[in-house]
């Protein structure tokens, strides 16, 4: 009997738990039930007769960008009356989560992120266009390009990110201005190698080797509005002059098969005169003293480096979008926000405003946004996940002169031209699904 | 009644409050299967510990549950997501991606790039008006609505009246708000539009807190309008009909992002089997994956007995101090011994080439380019392996050579038999009959093992000419992985997942018949 007694206490005791469990659920509910209907949200709208509680924008970015923003938030909290949470998110993590907790509810309302994820993000639903008519005018159009997929545009660029040349400024003056002159500096200069470009020495990397394929009217995807995944240029008459081009110049020895620590090493040990790579590296080359200019140009064409853009982007799950693009269009672009970001996270800068900053204090980087402004941005279609592979072990072959019969694929390479006709093939097959 | 029943019913009343609160959010969330599946747990556990009846299944319920949350559960709902496909363009459910697609506006071309300021107002009833001042010429006022009042709105007249000079003058009765009061009411103004005519709406897209707002044009009516009955999307911008097609809306047979998730059937399956392009890859990596795993299982458990064997003698000093340091591979965590190992065999700067230096120079040999050939990465990754995997070998024959009895040496030793002829026909035999279903453990945990691969070596270096990303020490999880990552558009989990079920096949086969082997020896040197 007593037993039964307790039984029944302890089982009041796990209904008044239960209870207390689905009053805060219902709670929740009725919190969220006005926002679906109309009559609620007006009375909360009287302006100065009562102070509903702010409203929460929640922006996710990875570490050096959160710590610069964070303390500038603050001004635009109190004019604005909102609470901006910048949360400090690991960069891959966010592409990923953006696409799991923006389904759930859980997501942010903005977050900043690569322009290479747009295509993707966008096909699955999960990005909201953003209008940037108003501040246009102050963009590169490279970033402009980047975020703009299907005819609309998804993101606005803070910064952008392309290689150009390293030179050894104790041996020479500058980067001569084309290919053909390369050669006769290094003569002249007498290095060892001449120039280092990561992408050679067993590690493929399509991304520093873009420009050897795609100066001269070679590309991975047509540009029409956004890139076409069903044209994919990459063995077209301008890839395989360009490719054979490449075969010259490395069977000359001016390019040299490097990958990416031999080049760094060759270049701060003073054996090659050149290094092509990107802003990053400037910590590295500093180890000799060093400058940077443009690519060379092939011919008459500029070379056209991959340019890599990060922007601000809302997710499309946001229930505030109109507060989540008031506050990128009305304050993140504002050029203090950019400055302060570029402080923390020196890339290049993608608005017109803090390049002219830029240009005055750093002429380095202003060269590297000069060889930005000539390229092109890695197509951010989703596509561009089969071209990496292909592209990379093709451009390996012809920077290693790997050529021959692959013993257990029976596949024989034996030029330039024909690795880019494999590595097209290759793309179209993969971007076909078959 | 004595406190343990209390403290038991306690924990039972918390653990059904945790229940009671993930029902409602599994039930807003539609995660059907993770609801059924809380409600059975929830239903064993109080029946197992509300009564007295089933004794044992106290002790065993929490292992089960666990079993089924963490085993189980992932294990299903892998196989379900191999029926489906669950790729880039397809992660929403249909419900969320009609609900996106129609959230899409569109802007008539002319329009496209007209922007203006625009302010928001407020009359005695708290109501929302629009002041559009597009050009002297088009000066729009009148009320917002929300999309739903859009066709019974009229349509906003043109009141040069209310900007004079360049300054605004509000009319009577109405209030001004500021950047910062439309903040605050940003969650209703996102949904108003003034109707300017019956094509055309301005909308408020960035409030500004200093200076005045921005309104844009786009046309009164959405880009999609979803038609349940027909089950397709209607196109307002180009009026046409875009016919729902298995898990896209198709407009002229091209395909609208975001899809959905649907169920396909074994179609993930049939691709992998026929698709020529994955299967000449998947030779090369299923061909490796066994030499991998088998190698390193007869690497490591060598090493590890040869070790074991040296240190079991009886008087060797410092034996507890010697077996402490081989175990060290094994205390240290993988993935930053791994890591370790890869810069440790960088072929440039790493300390292997550089201790080998000379060698390569009195040999006049190239140094090894470590990783970044075929050979040399795959020596690599059965090195780094191997010294990854012979502490557990070291620790688990230990301890069975100790339970051999030294009685059957003895006497052994009595007959006549060598050393070597004792070692391999009375200790090896009997050493195998504890050790096997180790090793076939350690087999199965080698075939699997993306953690080594994916951070010595990347699976590289790339097997050139082949049709999809793959490399030379690519093992079959590794090149899953790649598969879903860099197959076709983005990410393909549909068809990821049914190559694990496949790999799980393989070695849920193998693990069969070694235990029917290993049955065999029980039966033969059992009864020793």
């Amino acid at each position: 009997m007593k037993t039964n007694k307790l039984r029944f206490i302890v089982f009041l005791l796990m209904l008044s738990m239960v209870a207390v469990a689905c009053g805060g659920g219902t709670a929740e509910e009725a919190e969220e039930a006005p926002a679906t209907t109309e009559a609620p949200q007006e009375t909360l709208a009287a302006p100065a007769t009562t102070a509903p509680p702010p409203e929460v924008i929640v922006v996710w970015a990875e570490e050096k960008v959160a710590v610069a923003l964070e303390p500038l938030v603050g001004a635009y909290e109190a004019a604005a009356g909102v609470d901006v949470e910048v949360v400090v998110y690991d960069f891959g993590a966010i592409r990923t989560d953006v696409q799991t907790a923006g389904p759930a509810g859980e997501g942010p309302d903005v977050f900043l992120g690569a322009h290479d994820w747009v295509g993707e993000l966008a096909a699955n639903g999960v990005l909201a266009p953003v209008n940037i008519g108003s501040i246009a005018s102050d963009l590169f159009d490279v970033g402009i390009a980047g975020f703009s997929y299907g005819g609309m545009t998804y993101g606005v660029p803070y910064a952008t990110e392309a290689i150009a040349m390293y030179y050894n400024a104790d041996l020479v003056d500058g980067v001569p201005a084309s290919w053909d002159d390369v050669k006769a500096a290094c003569e002249a200069a007498g290095t060892e190698l001449c120039v280092g470009a990561p992408g050679g020495g067993g590690g493929a990397d399509a991304y520093h080797n873009h420009p050897f394929v795609a100066s001269a009217g070679g590309y991975v995807f047509k540009v029409e509005g956004g890139f076409d995944p069903n044209d994919v240029g990459l063995d077209n008459e301008g890839a395989l002059a360009s490719a054979e081009y490449l075969d010259t110049l490395v069977k000359e020895g001016v390019v040299a098969s490097t990958d990416y620590g031999g080049s760094m090493s060759a270049f701060q040990e003073g054996r090659s005169l050149f290094w092509m790579t990107g802003p990053w590296a400037r910590n590295d080359a500093s180890a000799v003293n060093y400058g940077v200019g443009l690519i060379p140009a092939f011919g008459d064409s500029p070379a056209t480096p991959f340019v890599g853009v990060r922007g601000a982007m809302v997710s499309s799950f946001s229930e505030k979008r109109l507060l989540a693009e008031s506050f990128i269009l009305d304050f993140f672009v504002t050029v203090e926000v950019q400055e302060a970001m570029y402080n923390s996270d020196p890339r290049l800068p993608a608005t017109k405003s803090l390049f002219a900053i830029v240009e005055a204090a750093d002429p380095i980087a202003a060269q590297f946004a000069a060889s930005a402004a000539n390229g092109i941005p890695m197509p951010n279609i989703p596509e561009m996940g089969s071209v990496w592979g292909p592209f990379g072990d093709a451009l390996l072959i012809i920077r290693d002169q790997a050529y021959g019969t692959n013993e257990e694929t029976g596949v024989t390479v034996n030029s330039a031209s024909d690795a880019m006709k494999l590595a097209a093939e290759q793309v179209r097959t993969a971007i076909a699904g078959g | 009644m004595k406190t343990s029943t209390i403290f038991r019913y306690i924990l039972l009343a918390v653990f059904n409050a945790g229940v009671f609160y993930a029902i409602p959010l599994s039930i807003a969330f539609e995660a059907w299967f993770l609801l059924s599946l809380i409600i059975l747990n929830a239903f064993l556990v109080n029946i197992v510990y509300l009564t007295d009846r089933f004794k044992p299944m106290k002790w065993i319920l929490p292992g089960m549950i666990f079993m089924i949350s963490f085993v189980v559960f992932p294990a299903i709902y892998n196989t379900y997501v191999s029926f489906t496909n669950w790729s880039t363009g397809h992660i929403l459910n249909k419900t969320q991606a009609i609900k996106v697609l129609e959230d899409r506006t569109f802007t008539p071309e002319d329009q496209k790039d007209i922007l203006f300021d625009l302010y928001v107002l407020q009359d005695q009833n708290l109501q929302f008006y629009f002041f559009a001042d597009l050009d002297e010429n088009n000066m729009f006022f009148g009320k917002a609505v929300t999309d739903e009042d859009i066709i019974t709105a009229s349509f906003a007249t043109h009141e040069p009246s209310l900007k004079k000079n360049g300054e605004l003058s509000i009319p009577d009765g109405f209030y001004l708000l500021s950047g910062k009061e439309q903040i605050a009411n940003a969650d209703a103004l996102q949904d108003l539009s003034l109707v300017i005519d019956s094509k055309t709406r301005a909308k408020l897209f960035k409030i500004s807190v200093f200076g005045a707002s921005t309104g844009s044009l786009s046309s009164t009516s959405q880009l999609y309008t979803y038609d349940s009955t027909n089950d397709a999307l209607i196109n307002n911008s180009t009026n046409t009909i875009c016919p729902a097609v298995d898990d896209n809306f198709e407009c002229n047979g091209k395909e609208i992002d975001p899809g959905w998730r649907i169920y396909v059937g074994s179609e993930n399956y049939e691709n992998l089997f026929s698709n020529q392009r994955i299967r000449g890859p998947l030779n090369i990596v299923t061909k490796w994956t066994f030499q991998f795993a088998i190698l390193t299982v007869i690497f490591s458990f060598f090493v590890g007995l040869l070790l074991s064997m040296i240190l079991n003698k009886d008087n060797l000093k410092f034996q507890r101090i010697y077996r402490s340091l081989f175990i060290l591979p094994y205390a240290i965590p993988a993935f930053v011994s791994v890591l370790v190992w890869k810069g440790l065999l960088n072929p440039d700067y790493g300390v292997i080439n550089n201790w080998f230096a000379p060698i390569y120079e009195i040999l006049e040999i190239e140094p090894i380019k470590w990783l970044k050939t075929k050979e040399s990465a795959r020596a690599a990754v059965l090195l780094v392996n191997t010294w990854l995997g012979f502490p557990y070998m070291f620790l688990i024959t230990t301890g069975a050579l100790q339970s051999i009895p030294k009685e059957l040496i003895e006497a052994a030793k009595v007959d006549g038999a060598s050393g070597i002829q004792s070692f391999w026909r009375i200790t090896f035999p009997l050493l195998m009959v504890s050790i096997s279903p180790l090793l076939i453990g350690s087999f199965a945990f080698n075939f699997n093992n993306f953690t080594l691969i994916f951070l010595l070596s990347g699976g590289g270096p790339p097997v050139i000419g082949s049709e999809v990303a793959v490399g030379w020490t690519d093992i079959l999880i590794s090149f899953t992985y790649k598969l879903a990552i860099s197959g076709g558009r983005g990410n393909m989990f549909g068809l990821a997942s049914t190559v694990t079920i496949v790999v799980f096949g393989i070695v849920l086969l193998i693990s069969a018949l070694s235990f029917r082997y290993t049955k065999r020896l029980e039966r033969i040197y059992g009864n020793i």
